[in-house]
């Protein structure tokens, strides 16, 4: 997931730098549009009906959050997550995941790289790959996958991917 | 100059059917015009402040079927307040009052109140079919009336509509003697049903070949229905969970093998994946298939019910089928032709999403693709070339990156090129919609190749006026145009003011229009309202002129400002 870059050949300097500052709104969460954001983020997460973003309509967006509600209980915790490099986070709610793997996966995939953690073999990766350490209750920064997940979720604070 | 009396030409038109050819028609010459307006049975009217009822009735006194649009398209998607306007009543008020026998009527995104409803019963005779899509403003009453008085209705067909759901027994409001429904459709309705005043009214319509239930009828009422229905051919189910090893689930299975003429499967508003199989045996006869509305499915069970759906012309899923899935309506529906793959997770980031990979996947293995709706977790430029040279044959294409302004993700690039290479080859595109980091360029690119493009969907794109210019110049049949969050201004807005009374409508919403500019473009134009959605008191209609338009909704109309706009719309 990297940043948007503003790549216009036959625009002015003061409309690229209105881009810009577009794209940096929506990653704020400032946005011009009704955009509500809790954190950094570059997604709305407006659970209401005011919401105009995606444009899917009202009736499916309906559909959808029951099925959601049905499935999930409700019950979320989201942790931040900072990849080194780029100074805005990103939230995720690990109660979404079923274990480690799963978590692995969405967050290679959110900041489109490859993740090493304890379980995986050192040496068998390029340069590219990042590794995933997190912040416990005690402020110490340990690497995720050591202790069974339910002990992980209990005492997590925060999430960091660092280059490897 | 006629050669022929005017019955002979009165019998040619009526092999003329498509609107726009009427239309044509109708300009050749004077004698034409009159010929064909009195023998125009089927009006389209594709913005209900165009033109008034009256001017309608004027025009073709003949008229029996009506097709009304109101409200612009980004009313779906909550960018329009409630009660913005297109309503119904005066128009059935300016109906009732004339002579005109009125047997079908046809609404999009109008306000719809029980009034008029049971204005409309009365009125008309012999009216046969009423289709409501994306409407509001009636409850379970109004239906109760059109129910009621009737008498010949052959259609009624909900679809996506805000309905007021009061404890009465509407359905039962079909008379005893009401034997001529050809089409129901209820699947929007969210109140409990009379099941057995259900059952009844579809044991007495023996041409019954349509029939969408609502999530208040379970599966064994379904069984009941469809003993009494085997002639179906399109089927929406309701709530669909049993126990499998129950015996009115079995029931259910064997009355499943009699309906051998469902063609089309909708519905499972509610769904326990492992009910599945009993619809298996249908699924090689399918042509139509709509499973948006059903989340409950997860990847495996869609492939498995897919795998033995070869006959697919259309599919409307939701993303959990993933790229794998996919793979297999590609290379399992090789008569595709339309997809739509729905979000199945708006707010979160999805791991069963789409991306790129499935559409490629399906551009190659379905060469009848012709249109297109896919909502993603990203999309490249690679894989739209790939997809613009595998199915040349999109006449509609919306592609809707969840991240409005994502770039391709392995170049970072903005997908110019991609959109670019869509419009070049798909020379018979007439609806776009763009998604993700775009310039400029892609409007160039689009003003450029695409010469057939009615519709354009802008969202989060562009960096200057130039953008907005290159389609306006470019485009030659746009007809809608809508655009939100985009640097376009009042230079692109004023450039052609001319270009508006070609075009059916403009929508601009978080641009960089000003007041001024609107009013500027308002001056001297008594063919187009410009309309101001001003929520909130954000802008003082006294003050700076040089305040930025939230949203602005232009459109050209024969009858001037309309008189039923609310106070925070303005027509300037």
């Amino acid at each position: 997931m990297g940043r948007a870059t503003s790549c216009s050949s036959s625009s002015t300097a003061s409309s690229t730098q209105l881009r810009k500052d577009l794209s940096t709104d929506l990653r704020l969460g400032l946005s011009i549009s009704n955009f509500q954001q809790d954190a950094p983020n570059s997604l709305p997460r407006v659970r209401d009906q005011t919401s105009d973003w995606p444009p899917i309509t009202p009736l499916l967006r309906k559909a959808l959050e029951v099925e959601d509600q049905n499935e999930s209980n409700s019950v979320t915790f989201f942790v931040k997550v900072y990849m080194e490099g780029i100074p805005i986070g990103r939230k995720l709610d690990l109660l979404a995941h079923d274990g480690y793997h799963d978590l692995i996966r969405t967050l290679d995939h959110m900041f489109n790289t490859t993740i090493l953690w304890s379980e995986v073999e050192d040496g068998a990766h390029s340069e590219k790959c990042h590794v995933l350490t997190y912040e416990d209750k005690e402020g110490d920064w340990l690497m995720v996958g050591d202790v069974p997940w339910e002990l992980f979720l209990s005492s997590v604070k925060r999430l960091k991917i660092t280059r490897a | 100059m006629n050669y022929f009396p005017d019955e002979v030409i009165e019998h040619v038109f009526g092999f003329i059917t498509s609107h726009k050819e009427r239309n044509a028609v109708s300009l050749v010459c004077k004698s034409w015009y009159k010929i064909e307006r009195m023998s125009r049975q089927r009006v389209f009217i594709g913005n209900c402040y165009a033109i008034s009822p009256e001017g309608v009735i004027a025009r073709f006194p003949e008229l029996k079927s009506l097709t009304l649009k109101g409200k612009p398209h980004f009313a779906d998607f909550n960018l329009v307040p409630h009660d913005w306007g297109g309503i119904l009543y005066p128009w059935i008020e300016a109906f009732a009052k004339s002579r005109v026998g009125l047997e079908e009527l046809r609404l999009k995104r109008m306000v719809v109140s029980d009034e008029s409803l049971e204005l409309l019963s009365k009125s008309f005779v012999n009216f046969k079919a009423l289709v409501l899509v994306s409407c509001e403003g009636f409850s379970t009453d109004g239906l109760a009336a059109v129910a009621a008085n009737c008498r010949f209705l052959r259609e009624l067909d909900l679809q996506e509509n805000e309905v007021e759901d009061h404890r009465g027994h509407w359905i039962s409001r079909f008379p005893e003697s009401c034997t001529s429904l050809v089409s129901l459709n209820l699947a929007c309705l969210k109140g409990e049903i009379n099941l057995s005043a259900l059952e009844r009214l579809v044991a007495r319509s023996p041409n019954l070949k349509s029939l969408r239930l609502s999530r208040a009828v379970p599966l064994d009422a379904l069984q009941k229905i469809l003993m009494r229905a085997p002639q179906l051919v399109d089927l929406g189910t309701g709530s669909f969970v049993h126990d499998p090893a129950s015996d009115a689930y079995n029931k259910l299975k064997a009355t499943i093998l009699k309906c051998k003429s469902i063609k089309s499967l909708s519905g499972f508003l509610e769904v326990a994946p492992r009910c599945l199989s009993a619809i298996h045996p249908i699924c090689h006869n399918l042509t139509s298939l709509n499973l948006s509305y059903a989340p409950g499915i997860h990847g495996n069970d869609l492939i498995k019910l897919i795998q033995h759906c070869r006959k697919l012309e259309r599919l409307w899923i939701l993303d959990c089928i993933g790229d794998k899935g996919l793979g297999i309506v590609a290379s399992t529906c090789k008569e595709l032709q339309e997809l739509r793959v729905f979000p199945s997770d708006p707010y979160g980031v999805g791991n069963a999403a789409v991306t790129e990979e499935g559409l490629v996947a399906i551009s190659a293995g379905c060469p009848k693709l012709h249109s297109l709706l896919y909502f993603c977790q990203q999309m490249t430029n690679a894989a739209l070339i790939t997809v613009a040279k595998n199915c040349s044959n999109f006449t509609r294409f919306r592609l809707c990156i969840l991240d409005p302004i994502r770039p391709d993700p392995v170049t970072m690039q903005p997908l110019d090129e991609g959109f670019g290479a869509i419009v070049q080859s798909c020379k018979r595109l007439r609806r776009l919609s763009l998604s993700g980091l775009l310039t400029d360029r892609v409007f160039l690119y689009i003003g450029m190749y695409a010469e057939q493009l009615e519709m354009l969907s802008i969202a989060f794109a562009g960096d200057s006026d130039k953008g907005m210019l290159y389609v306006l110049n470019g485009c030659k049949k746009l007809r809608k145009l809508e655009i939100r969050d985009s640097p376009f201004g009042d230079t692109a807005l004023l450039m052609d003011v001319g270009k508006y009374e070609t075009m059916r409508s403009l929508w601009m919403s978080s641009c960089e229009v000003t007041l001024g500019g609107c009013k500027t473009l308002a001056k001297n134009r008594p063919m187009l309202n410009v309309e101001i959605i001003n929520e909130d008191d954000q802008i003082d209609f006294s003050s700076d002129d040089r305040q930025k338009v939230g949203k602005m909704y232009l459109y050209r109309t024969l009858v001037g400002p309309r008189k039923d706009a609310p106070e925070f719309v303005w027509t300037l």
